[in-house]
């Protein structure tokens, strides 16, 4: 039970993060004054975050452990590439958003349940 | 979410940017920085044969400012197509005379030429161009605490995607009859409330917003006049003007926004009635005129790249009221305007109004990189120019670049300074330089306050026919050049690695024999550092009189300057950009490459920082302090703000010991202390302010404007914002 728990929670810090960071990211690209909005930096930004959106959704059902280890090493390359531009578009949040699903990310690598249980188990 | 959030504090992510930024070369990948971008030929035009003979360089040598000086006599030539101008004996003799009685006047004020109330009425905020503001409610201590409390949008502004071209944007606000007045690219003149930004009144001059001269939109604002002896009921004793790229210019009531139909054809002078040489394209009244007094001083731009003959530079005096013009003044002999053009002042001037003086920055003639066509002496091409107000004689004149074949036009206005040196008090001049240079003479009689040497400069390898060089160039001794020019900028090695030793490759193909080596057609060209982009823009030096600071902000840009002959120039040319790409050089045998040095993904292949703010003792002329200024940003990715960033635009200064200034590409408009140079404050504009700001008060507040508007030549984003803050109100 425990460990369930442990598991669910860090793919909803990871989901949380990967929302707040689209969210992060379309006020920086639409919003006038950001010193980036309408740039391709914040766009790029934007859909990376919707991947690990959609990469998340797709992590917490699967119970291949290959496919969780793939996934996994795709997020981890977007959480830290999308960190690394939120520092260089000033977008210091964006970063710390990153850096939270990192935890959420780990959270689920911790977890002894996340590589043997299903997640609707 | 927001309690994960909360713990990290700012100023720590911040510092983890700016550490991880720096250190990892993937900057570059996420940001290709193409520092500089693309799109123009430019204004004005170029060289100067001169002969200048001069022991090289030994700082301690005293250069014979006397040799370099061109008082009246020598200026004849050059002053024979002058409408009004007459002998040239208003020399030398004269005003060492003047010079005498201003230094021994025992009444002199103690701190001259600071201005006896606050006055922000034109380019550079006083008609000395010092951009000093004796406010002093804003300070380093409190300028923290700014707020933004006002902000207009003039809707006058296109990215060039569409059939208008792209707008550039370099208008002070000017503060004058309790008003902001404000010009903008589609030559419309709008009348703000100082307090609010409430729209007093707008006026559209329906002027062409076709490129005609500029591959942009450009304004640089709009000049203002008031009456001495105002007619109570009459219209027009106060008058703003603008002038349009067809070379309209309007005279308008400064109160109503409505013509003056006294100026001029109703209110509206057509400049483009004295384009009678190679008139190959209209006189683009694109910089206000000057008002000095009564008169209204006129320049011009047009296009120097383009063609070898093209309409030779010339200042109109015109009446301020009637638009009637009082004389003219060309910088090139009748032969020369025969055989080239232009150098032509496209930008403010400044004027001496209690010595009679007005001060030219004179540009190149044409065409920029080429001279074969103008091998005889030329002295007031590339120059500070003196004249006499009222009548437009040369008083005296110093070129500082001799037969120019490398776009180095004068670009700002001579900043006006008294200073004490060696306990002796000089009424100086700074004249900043695209080459990163600060002359300083007395602004009297042209005579060097450092020495300023004549050093032997490279011959050229032969390649280029018909060419002439200039055997010296003038160098100054005081201030320190603003970038180190003496020897082949050193490679990024950064750039190079993520460049696979491209620029390496590029630096190996490249001529550099020194400061003012010629352009060739041989392997990828010449290496200059800087050539048209600078060094310093017409932003212009400011300078505090109270403590005897100066402030300019400087770009550090290697450029490479290829010559084609014509064949060759045919197949090569693929288009132009703003200070970079091809132009034709049309009727000369060669056309000119000018590219920015970057590696394939845009990096700069030289050495960080790209740009700085500079404060220099005029007492002594040394450094006080100098710091990176701004962060290069592209595709919206910030790089580290100790590379700094190529700046555009200049500062303000004020007696509250603060530093305003925009002219960075990430758009930020920021404040400095002007004792220490640390950064006390910052706020995002909505482009690249590449205006100088402007400092005002109101109603008893202290305001400080800024006009976000970009240029090109820094990066391809385009603004419409006039941003005005102060202290939060008591």
């Amino acid at each position: 039970m425990s460990q369930s728990r442990s598991f669910r929670s860090g793919i909803i810090v990871l989901l949380l993060a990967s929302l707040a960071g689209l969210a992060l990211s379309l006020y920086a690209y639409f919003t006038p004054l950001t010193g980036v909005d309408g740039t391709l930096g914040a766009l790029v930004v934007i859909l990376s975050t919707i991947a690990l959106v959609v990469m998340t959704l797709v992590l917490a059902p699967l119970s291949c452990r290959s496919g969780r280890v793939a996934l996994r090493v795709l997020i981890l390359l977007a959480l830290v590439g999308t960190g690394f531009a939120g520092l260089l578009l000033h977008q210091w949040w964006l970063t710390a958003a990153m850096v939270v699903g990192l935890i959420g990310l780990l959270l689920d690598m911790a977890s002894p349940a996340a590589s043997t249980t299903p997640a609707h188990s | 979410m927001p309690t994960f959030l909360s713990p990290l504090p700012l100023s720590t992510l911040k510092l983890t940017a700016q550490r991880l930024g720096s250190a990892t070369a993937l900057a570059l990948l996420l940001a290709p920085v193409p520092l500089f971008a693309q799109d123009q030929p430019t204004e004005s035009g170029q060289t100067s044969a001169q002969s200048a003979s001069q022991p090289s360089s030994d700082a301690a040598t005293p250069s014979t400012a006397s040799s370099d000086t061109t008082p009246a006599d020598d200026t004849d030539p050059q002053n024979a197509g002058s409408q009004d101008a007459g002998s040239q004996d208003a020399g030398s003799q004269d005003v060492s005379t003047a010079d005498a009685s201003a230094q021994q006047n025992p009444n002199r004020p103690p701190i001259p030429l600071v201005p006896e109330k606050p006055t922000w009425d034109s380019f550079h905020g006083q008609l000395n161009a010092q951009k000093y503001s004796p406010l002093d409610q804003i300070t380093a201590d409190n300028v923290g605490d700014l707020e933004k409390v006002w902000e207009f949008h003039t809707g006058d502004i296109a990215d060039g995607s569409g059939d208008t071209p792209a707008t550039v944007w370099s208008a002070t606000p000017v503060f004058a009859n309790d008003t902001i007045y404000i010009g903008t690219p589609f030559y419309r003149l709008i009348a703000l409330d100082p307090g609010t930004g409430e729209e007093k009144w707008s006026f559209d001059t329906q002027s062409s917003r076709k490129a005609l001269t500029q591959p942009v939109l450009k304004n640089r604002g709009v000049s203002y006049w008031e009456a001495e002896n105002p007619v109570a009921g009459e219209p027009c004793q106060k008058i703003v003007y603008m002038g349009t790229m067809d070379a309209q210019l309007f005279a308008l009531d400064a109160d109503t926004g409505k013509l003056c139909k006294g100026f001029a054809d109703n209110g509206v002078l057509n400049v483009n009635q004295w384009n009678d040489t190679h008139s190959v394209w209209p006189l683009s009244v694109l910089q206000p005129p000057t008002v000095v007094g009564n008169h209204l001083m006129l320049g011009w731009a047009g296009m120097d790249w383009a063609y070898e003959q093209a309409p030779p530079g010339t200042i109109f005096s015109l009446n301020a009221q009637t638009g009637e013009l009082e004389w003219t003044f060309q910088a090139l002999s009748d032969e020369m305007r025969e055989k080239s053009g232009t150098a032509n002042v496209w930008t403010h001037m400044s004027a001496d109004r209690e010595n009679g003086l007005l001060y030219l920055p004179v540009s190149s003639p044409s065409p920029n990189y080429w001279g074969g066509n103008r091998t005889e002496k030329a002295p007031l091409a590339t120059s500070t120019t003196a004249l006499d107000i009222e009548t437009g004689k040369v008083v005296w004149s110093r070129q500082w670049v001799h037969h120019d074949i490398w776009d180095y036009d004068i670009n700002s206005a001579p900043t006006l300074m008294d200073i004490t040196v060696d306990g002796k008090q000089i009424p100086a001049l700074v004249q900043a330089t695209k080459q990163g240079f600060l002359f300083v003479v007395n602004r009297l009689t042209g005579e060097d306050v450092w020495p300023i040497e004549e050093r032997p400069v490279p011959q050229g390898d032969g390649s280029v026919e018909g060419e002439v060089y200039a055997p010296t160039q003038p160098f100054p001794t005081k201030p320190a050049p603003l970038l180190d020019q003496s020897e082949k900028p050193k490679i990024w090695s950064l750039a190079d690695a993520v460049g696979g030793g491209q620029c390496s490759r590029l630096w190996n193909d490249l001529t550099y024999e020194g400061m003012y080596t010629p352009p060739t057609t041989k392997g990828e060209g010449a290496l200059a550092y800087p050539d048209s982009s600078g060094g310093v823009q017409w932003g212009g030096v400011a300078f505090d009189p109270e403590s005897q600071t100066a402030i300019v902000n400087t770009s550090h840009i290697v450029q490479t300057m290829k010559l084609y002959n014509r064949e060759d120039y045919e197949e090569a040319d693929s288009g132009s950009g703003n200070e970079s790409g091809f132009a034709p050089q049309k009727g000369a045998p060669y056309g000119i490459r000018l590219k920015v040095a970057v590696n394939w993904l845009g990096m700069p292949c030289w050495e960080p920082p790209f740009g700085e703010l500079v404060a220099l003792d005029m007492h002594t002329g040394d450094v006080k302090w100098r710091r990176p200024i701004g962060a290069s940003q592209q595709y919206g990715f910030f790089m580290p703000e100790r590379w700094g960033s190529p700046t555009i635009g200049g500062p303000a200064v004020t007696a509250g010991g603060v530093v305003f200034i925009g002219a960075s590409m990430d758009a930020k408009l920021r404040a400095f202390s002007l004792k220490t140079g640390e950064e006390l404050w910052e706020d995002q504009a909505q482009a690249p302010a590449v205006a100088n700001p402007s400092v005002y008060e109101y109603k008893g507040r202290e305001y400080v404007a800024f006009v976000a508007g970009g240029n090109t030549i820094l990066k391809d984003q385009v603004g419409d914002q006039v941003v005005v803050y102060a202290l939060p109100e008591k």
